[in-house]
């Protein structure tokens, strides 16, 4: 290859392409290789873009049935068109899609297609649909290839019946029983979509508790919540495999409290578990990348690894896997490399989960204050009592402000509760800014909105007392 | 006469600034005594903010389940068309009011405050009278709290009774009016004009000003104005209505080109509101006046020691939260805290649809006072949550100082925007700069992702446009 690109990405998703397009607006030769056919990664193509296409399309059903009679509305039955519903999805997912081709073109990043693996530092080996081979100089390189489902002994996804969330995402029609391994983000999502048009939803989780990581207070409550919405959880269960071999599914488990061993049929089965960094393939060991105890590349907190101009960011390494914590680390990179100081803050990256209530978080647990033996006092307040939330009939959850004992800075939210994901911003620019529950809770907030909830659970963690409860 | 009571603070209403001012005082260990002639709650929750957001909820339910009910809807949901039957919301809603004011009661109780049901009027700068059914209640107050709030303009030619209503009456409609008429294309008029629109009503708005929502940029009414179209509400701008036809069934209505007859079932007059003060006797007080609301400083002391205003009875902008926030603050001053008006952005928000929400200053108001400035916008366009949500329409606005990049006001207009604006209120009171918005780490995929977008565009680039 004649031409050297200041920089090249290995993977289009949003770590990648975000990166790509800023190195580019600060005056980088750039290029992206990307084998998928498609830019914008598994959270545009498979992930969060198309689930929340669907849990859009779904709630609808789900007001209809569970709200409308109050409000004096009758709709009659509802009917679903599977296939229209997946139309809509694709559109949604093709237009974000396009969107970056688009902006590739617009910043002048050069957008290779095929798959792209390091074959020596300062070059990338890009492996084309049809076979052929070029190689890309590169002054640095950039691993942003993302996660892949975990798979799970004794389960065989053929996406069809047994799914992942990329098969779950188009099933062709409603299943009737659908059975979920893993009550983590992705598996409660899905399985909310799948409840709302009809299926009958069982989650198997192994731990004792649904959405691991989280505050302990919101996984009860938010476990509660989708129970009543008629989910199942079979929790501390241990799946041994899952039978394909008649016309049921037989999704074998054991529970761990007492050994003893049971079944579900199922006529789906999502495997949801967990996602693993996506490295096979790359060249990392020919060329010295090291990786961490879980196969993740090691880096050094700014996205360098241990190997001098190769690169990391995003699901590859450490660190929750979220599209915009991969995003932000794609921006640092391309401005260390341009010459800027690069950092992300680690501290303030909210996570969301789009049920019904949303869950939204960020900052620490309760769990973890206690773990690390700070002391902190907790303001809460019930959207029950939130004059927004009882007109949109959306009551259901809490807000949950934890704060340093003695300076009040707010060190963790968490949400559970209507447009959660929305709201919980507030509380991110609060805490860049090392704000003290006391700022939130003198920050003139809009009436009648359900953000109120917010500020009342930092009357009660900076005052003690909020007004509206 | 009842017996004679007495108290640190006296509170002269219990709507939003009102009851959380005897709320917090109450919380703070003052001696507390709340007048309230209506139902706790006020305007706001009794015939305001509240139920109008409940009919909005219904009638976007009502409109989606209308859209499912359509052969081409893109969604591959679909129903048969949608029933409605308004009393039974109305009756919802009512129930929700219910619930409402009595949990302000309830907090009210708990808090230690005592509740005097009746009309009150001022003696001196020291008493209350208040008529109550048992008879007249007299009440001596050390600090005295003006929280009477407001009330609708009336039109001269068009006095409020039979057809012609207010905000109040169309929130507690049997049926949806076949016509309605909505005069004033001011906020109120347009949330509860496009709320009958999407229940079936034929809706015209009729508005004195060139454009609909005046008070806000036309960059911001404009995405209104095209969903009004759309859901074909006609909208009369630069046209004054001037008062009923002869046989009481029209309105007559005239613009510099042409007058008109509108016929109506209903006819709203939403032209604004103003301070309410009827029988309060505010002439025994030598308290000073700003036109027709009550001066006060930033304590929000009258000139009259002893004597507070706060909320609707201070003048513009009248909002539930800014009366709270005034509330608020009055009872820490009275516990002895020193406390002063210091707040840097009072959010004000539209439920139309879609919605708008603006905090701080636009960018003509910034120009205006004289400061270069450096604005830009994200459309929701570009936004991937949008798209799943089929709310592209819209954008987020940052307009921020061109020499230090401080943040001066922050404007949206989408589909939920107004969640997104206690976090333009905290950036503006945190003193944020574009670079700070830009730096937060908005989580994806989420409306508010445009909000750092549109900061890194006024920076020079954004990363999705």
């Amino acid at each position: 290859m004649s031409e050297t690109y200041d920089v090249v990405f290995i993977g289009g998703g949003p770590g990648g392409y975000v990166g790509a397009i800023k190195a580019a607006q600060l005056g980088l030769k750039v290029a992206c290789v990307e084998g998928r056919g498609a830019l914008g990664g598994t959270c545009l193509n498979v992930g969060c873009i198309p689930s929340k296409a669907l849990l859009h399309a779904s709630h609808l059903a789900h007001e209809a049935e569970t709200n409308f009679a109050a409000m004096g509305l009758n709709a009659g039955p509802l009917s679903v068109d599977v296939a229209k519903m997946l139309g809509f999805k694709e559109s949604v997912i093709k237009s974000n899609t396009q969107g970056i081709e688009f902006l590739f073109k617009k910043n002048k990043v050069a957008y290779v297609k095929g798959w792209g693996s390091i074959a020596a530092p300062g070059s990338v080996k890009v492996k084309g649909e049809d076979g052929s081979e070029t190689t890309l100089a590169a002054k640095n390189i950039v691993i942003a290839t993302g996660s892949e489902s975990t798979p799970l002994k004794g389960v065989t996804v053929d996406e069809k019946r047994v799914v992942t969330s990329t098969g779950a995402l188009e099933l062709p029609a409603v299943p009737k029983r659908l059975v979920v391994i893993g009550a983590g983000v992705i598996g409660l999502e899905l399985g909310s979509v799948w409840k709302r048009l009809g299926s009958e939803v069982t989650v198997v989780e192994f731990l004792d508790h649904v959405t691991p990581g989280m505050d302990g207070e919101i996984q009860k409550q938010f476990q509660r919540s989708l129970e009543k919405q008629g989910i199942k959880f079979i929790l501390g269960a241990a799946v041994s495999g899952v039978d394909a071999s008649g016309a049921d599914l037989k999704v074998n488990y054991t529970l761990r409290k007492d050994s003893s061993t049971a079944s579900l049929d199922a006529d789906v089965v999502l495997l949801a578990v967990g996602r693993r960094p996506y490295v096979s393939g790359l060249g990392l060991e020919a060329v010295g990348v090291a990786l961490d105890e879980r196969g993740r590349v090691k880096t050094d907190g700014h996205g360098r690894t241990n190997v001098p101009g190769i690169w990391a960011i995003g699901d590859v390494i450490a660190g929750p896997m979220l599209a915009h914590k991969a995003e932000e680390e794609g921006v640092s990179v391309a401005e260390t490399l341009a010459g800027q100081k690069g950092h992300v803050n680690y501290d303030v990256i909210p996570g969301v989960i789009y049920t019904d209530p949303e869950v939204a978080t960020v900052g620490k647990t309760e769990e973890q204050l206690k773990q690390e033996g700070r002391a902190y006092k907790v303001g809460k307040f019930a959207y029950v009592a939130n004059g927004r939330a009882k007109a949109i009939l959306a009551t259901e959850g809490f807000v949950k402000v934890l704060a340093d004992a003695t300076t009040d800075r707010i060190l963790g939210v968490h949400i559970l509760g209507p447009q959660a994901g929305e709201t919980i911003h507030e509380y991110c620019v609060a805490m860049e800014f090392g704000a003290a529950a006391e700022d939130v809770a003198r920050t003139c907030h809009a009436h009648p909105t359900l953000s109120e909830a917010l500020r009342e659970a930092a009357m009660a963690a900076a005052f003690g007392k909020p007004i509206h409860s | 006469m009842l017996k004679p009571m007495s108290c640190k603070l006296l509170v002269i209403g219990a709507g939003p600034g009102g009851y959380v001012c005897a709320i917090r005082a109450g919380q703070l260990g003052i001696d507390t005594v709340v007048v309230e002639a209506l139902r706790p709650g006020g305007t706001c929750l009794n015939i305001g903010c509240i139920p109008s957001k409940a009919l909005i909820h219904a009638a976007e339910a009502f409109e989606a389940a209308k859209a499912a009910a359509e052969a081409n809807n893109p969604l591959g949901i679909s129903a048969s068309a949608p029933v409605l039957n308004l009393a039974k919301t109305v009756e919802w809603k009512d129930g929700i009011v219910a619930r409402l004011t009595g949990g302000v009661a309830g907090l009210m109780k708990k808090a230690g405050v005592k509740y005097v049901s009746g009309t009150a009027r001022f003696e001196n700068g020291e008493t209350v009278i208040v008529a109550t059914d048992m008879g007249e209640q007299e009440i001596h107050a050390e600090n005295i709290v003006i929280a009477t709030g407001s009330v609708p303009v009336e039109i001269p030619s068009l006095p409020f009774g039979d057809r012609i209503i207010s905000s109040k009456e169309a929130l507690k409609l049997s049926e949806p009016p076949e016509k309605l008429v909505v005069v004033g294309g001011g906020y109120i008029g347009l949330e509860l004009g496009t709320a009958y629109a999407k229940l079936g009503s034929q809706v015209t708005v009729v508005e004195a000003a060139p454009r609909i929502l005046p008070l806000y940029d036309a960059e911001l009414s404009a995405p209104v104005a095209r969903r009004l179209a759309k859901l074909g509400v006609e909208v009369l701008t630069s046209t004054k209505a001037l008062g009923l036809s002869p046989d009481g069934a029209s309105l007559r209505v005239e613009s510099e080109e042409t007058a008109r007859s509108l016929p109506a079932d209903k006819i709203l007059v939403a032209v604004g509101r103003k301070p309410h003060f009827e029988g309060l006797g505010l002439e025994e007080l030598a308290i000073d006046m700003e036109g027709r609301h009550i001066r006060v400083d930033d304590r929000c002391r009258t000139a009259m020691r002893g004597i507070y205003a706060i909320g609707d009875a201070t003048g513009e902008p009248m909002l539930a939260h800014r009366a709270m926030a005034q509330g608020e603050m009055v009872a820490e001053i009275v516990a002895g805290h020193k406390r002063a008006w210091d707040k840097q952005a009072i959010p004000a928000v539209c439920f139309t649809d879609p919605e708008i929400v603006s905090v701080g200053l636009g960018p003509e108001e910034a120009k205006a006072s004289g400061r270069e400035v450096k604005t830009a916008f994200f459309p929701f366009a570009a936004n991937g949550r949008a798209m799943t949500l089929q709310s592209e329409e819209g954008f987020v606005r940052v307009v921020a100082r061109a020499d230090n990049h401080l943040i001066l006001g922050i404007q949206a207009v989408g589909a939920g925007v107004s969640e997104l604006a206690s976090g333009f209120g905290l950036a503006l009171e945190m003193g944020a700069r574009l670079e700070d918005l830009a730096a937060t780490i908005h989580a994806h995929p989420t409306m508010g992702e445009a909000v750092p977008e549109a900061a890194l565009r006024a920076l020079g680039k954004a990363l999705h446009i």
